[in-house]
């Protein structure tokens, strides 16, 4: 998932490679407060998860937030 | 019978305010600002020049590109007015030398011109006019707490227009039905506070992650009814000319309407968002450059406080737009 989530991280919403690891936190990686909405818009209609502005926030890295979306993919119906 | 754009023109304040001189003055840097939202620099009208101003040397120039003639209506989209009372457009009129026709302000914070076009082509279609200036001018910098980085870089001054006249829809410049909406349960998010005993005027303030979402959502809701209305698959449409309220919300729009960004006009580099007044400024601007050539299949989106938000179609017509400084 983590792999996925970066694709969309630097095809999407153009944030540099070289800052993307999984460790990196939030902001160190480029994901500033608009980069948090826009990734929440992208999740929505690409994979129909809904994530909250709030609770990606809340995810202190970028493994954070990957977990994030396994567990919410996970809840979906498909 | 439709309401046909037959003259643009814009005008921008000439005080140029780059990111370097704010980072002076503001705890920010150029780096921060543009990668935010790809601005660079913005007009600034200063306590020099009044929104009415700007209006008029805009509708001046739309009338010169429409080739004159008379019109029997003036809207004016602002949010910005000289004064709370009266409104703003009889003293444009006035000032054009068009005393006695219909003239009255319109506020839909940076839907303006939408909601604008929208009262404009009403009239043509009641018959009350056959030919209406639309002008939106704004004079936002006015409004904005100096101290407060989040809004100081983003806004700018400006002023647009267009002339419509009364024609056929098959013709060029036909204005698709404007569809306009609103949503007052989001009125907290944009706001100017109202003043009070300890502060004799109230700034604006903006609640920008929301703001952000339900730019992108609404936009790309209205940009969708418009195509529909007018019978467009999205893959169709030629040019974008949406408002500039972010390059990143221009950015988000474009990936969730799956148009490309190449198609999408954009001036917010260099003008900053100039609320209600940017997508006649961004019309005229790409008009003259020629980003929008005759023929084009154009879509026009906005969305601003209130919450508003509105979207028209017109096929581009042949028309040299007057633009100034």
């Amino acid at each position: 998932m983590y792999e996925e989530l970066k694709t969309l991280l630097v095809d999407d919403l153009r944030l540099d490679e070289n800052a993307l690891r999984p460790e990196a936190g939030r902001e160190e990686a480029g994901l500033d407060s608009l980069a948090v909405v826009e990734l929440s818009m992208l999740l929505s209609d690409r994979y129909q998860v809904q994530i909250s502005d709030e609770d990606l926030l809340e995810a202190a890295t970028v493994a954070d937030i990957a977990r994030l979306l396994e567990q919410q993919m996970k809840r979906q119906p498909n | 019978m439709a309401a046909v754009i037959c003259g643009a023109g814009s005008w921008l304040p000439p005080r140029v305010v780059t990111n370097a001189e704010l980072c002076g003055r503001l705890d920010t840097s150029d780096e921060w600002i543009f990668s935010r939202t790809g601005i660079s620099a913005r007009r600034v009208a200063g306590a020099g020049l009044l929104t009415s101003d700007l209006a008029v040397e805009a509708a001046a120039r739309a009338l010169k590109s429409a080739g004159g003639g008379e019109v029997q209506a003036l809207v004016l989209a602002t949010t910005t007015p000289d004064r709370p009372c009266p409104a703003t457009a009889p003293t444009v009129a006035a000032r054009l030398g068009l005393t006695g026709i219909a003239a009255f302000d319109v506020s839909a914070v940076c839907s303006g011109f939408l909601y604008g076009l929208g009262a404009g082509a009403g009239f043509i279609a009641a018959g009350l006019a056959e030919r209406v200036l639309v002008v939106a001018a704004e004079t936002f910098t006015a409004l904005l707490d100096p101290d407060d980085r989040t809004t100081v870089p983003v806004f700018g001054d400006g002023a647009g227009a267009v002339v419509l006249r009364r024609g056929s829809a098959a013709e060029p410049g036909a204005v698709g039905r404007v569809l306009l909406g609103s949503d007052g349960g989001g009125s907290e998010l944009i706001t100017v506070e109202p003043g009070g005993s300890r502060q004799q005027t109230g700034y604006f303030r903006m609640r920008g992650r929301e703001v952000f979402r339900h730019a992108v959502e609404r936009m790309t809701a209205a940009a969708r009814a418009a195509a529909a209305e007018a019978g467009w698959d999205l893959a169709d449409v030629d040019r974008v000319v949406a408002h500039q309220a972010n390059a990143r919300i221009t950015a988000a729009a474009a990936r969730s309407l799956g148009i490309p960004l190449d198609r999408w006009a954009q001036n917010i580099g260099d003008v900053g968002n100039t609320a209600g007044a940017s997508v006649p400024v961004l019309l005229a601007q790409a008009a003259e450059s020629g980003f929008l050539a005759a023929g084009h299949r154009v879509l026009l989106t906005a969305f601003g406080g209130g919450l508003t938000w509105g979207a028209a179609t017109v096929v581009w017509p042949e028309l040299e737009p007057e633009n100034g400084t």
